[in-house]
């Protein structure tokens, strides 16, 4: 408040203190409900107007797209064409009209190439053409474009890894919502990498969409002392189920090759290290019911993940079948004496994970796993208290990976106080725990496939072998939007010699923590 | 990005390519107290046996083991390696009555960025103890220093710890030189620059550069057995033949294909008339560091298994009959029918 005449004047000075802050409050308050009032009056107008003339025969005669002067007609007409009551054997009504229209505004909006919100009109067309029906009416929708190219550099921190990357995104570019997506970044573990991928939706529907692209890449893996060159490319298929679920099926080929291997590097990752192609289908299906991803309190992640490498046609060099589940689930945890939600809830989280090897293309016998293909468990981001894979089988120094393993972890979040229960802040108790294991060796002569089955059954048995590699701890978490960070102290309870677990404060960054 | 086969000398290695950080230790920045400490050292509560390694491991660890390229049969018979750089430091080793196990690999495995290396077996009582890999350069200093301890002590040496000692010592200690005979000559060098420059230049070209020989010895030998996809052989043979060319022009701005090939009939009369009527060179007993150096190319061009499309470089050598004699008295007598030729050469050293 900057009053020209404020200079210590005593009437003034009076009159300010008059003001009292609480009478000020209380009539912002006011003014504020008396908007909110009559806003919702209007709607409920609205909605009245509608609703008493919900049934009224109504025709569409058309529907115009105000300023989408970059996106093709042809692309919205597969939208829009079949509302038109030309196309349709019946008039509407006209909440069924509204309806209709504004399933069509949705799918826009899914498209990723508008900004929000779509402004949607309703005109009645002056009767002057001969042609005209008393019940037509006229549609616009107002849109305004996003822009069509973005681009961003910047640098990234976390997970013991720093870079920095270039980002490019080309949207709608043949007027059809598709999107080139550029990617450069260098860093300090991934040294390089490289990846372009198109995507584009299939006749004009957003939820089905196809995409292809390409990527080079230099990995450090330090926890099995190589590093890791990728080139290859992939095409997917995605699709939404009516349940509400994603599915997403895809071809892989990927030239891999293990290279620059640390001087101790143990004899089982100098016996992997040189090139070898991947050629595999896959196949991944996601339901998330969770109410926010990085924070759930309650809700479930259903996930499941297939993997088909070098059987039969495929080719390649690497031959296998790959499973993975996941299973998440949040319940908000009521507390005795406090109303409404406490913000105190239990997540637990459950994946398991299978590599069977098959025989290659038409050979008869199926080979061992490698390095690049077995799984890898342990760290901040799966199971806590141990460090980046540290379960599983070791060589030395180096984390080999397993073929079979199961892990789960359960914690217990609670708001901090004075903080509260609606910021991204929990304090959370936590105990996780696994088995990584790589499938045993066969002892028995027979075909290839009751090999495999042989070595199966003990190696899936022996997860259940004395208690899992444990640890416990408790920490902090914040729930960015794109990540979720958490700063644990933990101890390890139970190990495997060798295992390298982690006494002590631990950081994570992740999307997908368990 | 290594490049493979022997475009790379073992005899002028790169620096290491080993780019991988070594394990990153947080500095103490305070010390913890002493109750939690003991706290701290409570946990883990149980810990339970080691977890069993994955299928493709390899288990025999209590052998030497001397990583070459070669076939897997061929690894199994312990046949001479295809690869001259291999094949010089395999017939040396086997030369000296060192028990080993050829383990079929390629360039991306070793620490120098090309084959061969040895990794000596691991300690009995530690057998998954980190090893640390022996480059070609350091072979024979390591069988040098394995036959006194073997000799001092009448067992044989705690092969993980000297390792790491030679580790340590290599960058400490010069290069020392062999104390045999042969290297006592003072025209040692100069011979065995022969092979490394005149001699290694012509064979890099026919085999690299001469595209009948690529496709009959580098395809199958070389590029087939890394990947069965088309696209990966021919972005690595691409990779090999643009090495092998690199390499060539560090020596000379121009390949001179006619003079390259000149030298190295050159080279062969000298070492020919070097060779004399003595069975191996500088008139030995038992062959040498030498006789495995010279062995390595006469015999990959020699050697009836190898398809040479071009043959300018096996019928320059053919002159020279006591080349070919030595090569032949070595297969016989060290690899015998390939299969007996390890436990044979045992006997005789």
């Amino acid at each position: 408040m900057a009053d020209p005449l404020d200079s210590g004047d005593d009437i003034f000075d009076r009159l300010k203190k008059g003001v009292d802050p609480k009478l000020q409050e209380e009539k912002t308050r006011l003014a504020n409900e008396r908007e909110l009032a009559q806003v919702e009056k209007a709607q409920r107008r609205l909605g009245e107007l509608i609703q008493d003339n919900s049934t009224l025969p109504t025709t569409i005669s058309s529907i115009r797209i105000l300023n989408a002067t970059n996106t093709r007609k042809g692309f919205l007409d597969r939208i829009f064409n079949p509302i038109i009551s030309a196309n349709q054997d019946r008039p509407y009504t006209l909440a069924e009209a509204i309806r209709e229209v504004s399933i069509g505004a949705d799918k826009l909006h899914k498209l990723d190439v508008f900004h929000e919100p779509i402004s949607l009109f309703i005109d009645r067309p002056s009767h002057t053409e001969p042609s005209m029906t008393p019940t037509d009416i006229d549609i616009y929708l107002s849109v305004v474009e996003k822009s069509r190219f973005k681009f961003k550099t910047g640098t990234d921190i976390g997970n013991a890894e720093g870079s920095a990357y270039v980002h490019g995104l080309a949207r709608n570019i043949f007027g059809g919502a598709e999107s080139l997506n550029v990617n450069a970044s260098f860093g300090t573990r991934t040294r390089s990498a490289y990846q372009a991928s198109f995507e584009t939706p299939i006749l004009s529907n957003p939820d089905l969409r196809w995409e292809f692209g390409g990527l080079a890449s230099s990995t450090q893996k330090p926890w099995s002392s190589h590093e890791e060159v990728l080139k290859g490319g992939w095409t997917k298929l995605r699709w939404m189920a009516p349940g509400g679920g994603m599915h997403e099926l895809g071809y892989n080929g990927v030239w891999r090759q293990i290279t620059g291997l640390a001087s101790n590097a143990s004899p089982t990752v100098r016996r992997d290290a040189g090139d070898s192609v991947k050629s595999s289908l896959t196949h991944t299906w996601v339901k998330d019911r969770r109410d926010n991803p990085q924070l759930p309190t309650r809700g479930y992640l259903n996930k499941s993940t297939l993997e088909l490498a070098g059987w039969g046609p495929l080719q390649g060099d690497v031959a296998f079948g790959k499973a993975e589940v996941e299973a998440q689930g949040a319940i908000p945890v009521p507390i005795p004496g406090i109303q409404g939600e406490s913000g105190v809830s239990l997540t637990t989280g459950l994946r398991a994970g299978l590599l069977f090897p098959l025989p290659l293309g038409t050979e008869a016998e199926s080979k061992p796993s490698r390095i690049n293909d077995r799984f890898q468990l342990g760290g901040p981001t799966d199971v806590r208290g141990f460090r980046l894979s540290g379960l599983g089988p070791r060589d030395g120094i180096d984390s080999l990976g397993g073929d079979v393993y199961a892990a789960g972890s359960a914690n217990l979040l609670f708001p901090i106080p004075r903080v509260g229960k609606d910021k991204p802040f929990r304090f959370q108790l936590f105990a996780n725990g696994g088995r990584l294991l790589a499938l045993k060796e066969s002892e028995i002569e027979g075909t290839d496939g009751e090999k495999v089955k042989q070595t199966l059954a003990p190696t899936i048995a022996e997860l259940g072998n004395g208690l899992p590699s444990m640890a416990a701890g408790f920490g902090l978490v914040y729930a960015h939007p794109v990540a979720r960070f958490e700063l644990n102290f933990s101890l390890p309870l139970v190990l495997r010699r060798g295992e390298d677990g982690r006494k002590g404060l631990q950081f994570g960054i992740g999307i997908n923590m368990l | 990005m290594p490049q493979d086969a022997d475009a790379k000398s073992e005899e002028r290695p790169k620096p290491s390519r080993s780019k991988t950080q070594a394990r990153e230790t947080s500095p103490q920045w305070f010390t913890t107290p002493q109750p939690i400490r003991r706290l701290f050292d409570k946990f883990p509560l149980r810990i339970y046996s080691l977890n069993e390694l994955p299928q493709r491991s390899p288990r025999n660890r209590e052998n030497n083991t001397l990583w070459i390229f070669t076939t897997n049969e061929g690894a199994q018979l312990g046949a001479p390696s295809f690869n001259p750089g291999c094949l010089k430091w395999q017939a040396y080793m086997i030369f000296k009555g060192i028990d080993f196990v050829p383990i079929s690999s390629n360039n991306h495995a070793s620490p120098t960025g090309a084959l061969p290396f040895l990794l000596p077996a691991s300690s009995t009582k530690n057998p998954l103890e980190a090893v640390l890999p022996i480059p070609s350069t350091r072979i024979e200093r390591w069988v040098r220093e394995k036959k006194v301890n073997t000799e001092k002590t009448g067992r044989p040496p705690d092969e993980g710890l000297e390792a790491k000692n030679q580790h340590v010592e290599a960058s400490v200690s010069t290069k020392q030189k062999s104390t045999s005979k042969e290297s006592s000559d003072m025209r040692y060098e100069a011979y065995m620059s022969l092979l490394n420059y005149r001699i290694r230049n012509a064979y890099l070209y026919s085999l690299y550069l001469s595209p009948p020989n690529f496709a009959s010895i580098v395809l199958p030998l070389y590029v087939n057995p890394s990947t069965s996809n088309t696209l990966a052989r021919v972005a690595l043979s691409h990779q090999l033949r643009a090495a092998a060319e690199t390499e060539l022009l560090k020596q000379s701005p121009t390949i001179d294909v006619e003079a390259t090939y000149r030298d190295c009939d050159k080279a062969f009369e000298a070492l020919s008339e070097l060779l004399g009527d003595d069975e191996f060179f500088y008139g030995e007993e038992v062959p040498g560091l030498f006789d495995a150096s010279v062995f390595a190319y006469t015999h990959v061009l020699l050697d009836e298994d190898l398809d040479w499309k071009h043959t300018r470089l096996r019928e320059g050598l053919e002159q020279y009959g006591n080349l070919v004699e030595h090569q032949k008295s070595i297969v016989e007598g060290w690899f015998g029918d390939n299969a007996s030729g390890r436990s044979r050469s045992h006997k005789k050293a």
